[in-house]
């Protein structure tokens, strides 16, 4: 006796490979806009105050604040971007682009971590500056 | 997107010459100045790596990763 199953060849349709890759590849898009988005507007914002604090005769050590400033827009945006590098991984067809993903996500991991050490020793320093002035 | 992103790359750039400009007229320290150039250079390396890049492109990004690790 054949038994009709039509809630699973729908599924099939649902889950087809050509339909997840174009899901996963419009996921991709989304966290990867998402990531460049971040990196843009702080690349503004860090303009902005670049200007200002040269604008009121600021010292070298502020100039230092803002660049660190830039710097946690990086790494947030980095982040997204290394979370599509996963994503990516699902759906790389060919040898050359899982080689590409590779050296992308090398560069980018390479980038955040040495970015979020900066950061840290930024934060100790401003810590031992408050120390110092209590 | 790609176009979007070449172009955002183009903006980063730019607004990192203003950026360093800024810093070296008011600062008056080369490396200071040379390093949130780079900082920028990098953002804009970033947002070309997410437009489809090609080997030259991840060549850069790489390329400006360690200037801006030398300058530091």
């Amino acid at each position: 006796m054949i038994i009709a199953l039509p809630h699973i060849s729908s599924a099939e349709g649902f889950l087809s490979e050509d339909l997840l890759r174009e899901y996963v590849d419009l996921l991709v898009r989304l966290v990867e806009a998402a990531g460049a988005l971040i990196i843009f507007v702080g690349a503004v914002i860090a303009t902005v105050r670049f200007v200002q604090a040269a604008a009121h005769k600021r010292t070298e050590q502020r100039f230092t604040r803002i660049r660190l400033g830039l710097g946690r827009y990086l790494a947030l945006g980095l982040e997204f971007q290394l979370a599509s590098d996963i994503l990516s991984t699902a759906i790389a067809p060919s040898f050359e682009e899982i080689g590409k993903l590779a050296a992308i996500a090398a560069i980018r991991t390479a980038l955040n971590y040495f970015l979020n050490k900066e950061i840290a020793e930024e934060r100790e320093e401003v810590e031992r500056d408050r120390a110092e002035q209590a | 997107m790609t176009d979007l992103l070449q172009a955002g790359a183009a903006v980063c750039a730019a607004l990192g010459l203003v950026s360093a400009v800024a810093v070296l007229v008011r600062g008056r320290d080369l490396r200071l100045g040379a390093c949130v150039l780079l900082d920028f250079l990098t953002a804009a390396g970033l947002l070309r790596l997410a437009a489809d890049p090609g080997w030259r492109d991840v060549a850069a990004a790489a390329a400006l990763v360690l200037a801006r690790l030398v300058l530091r």
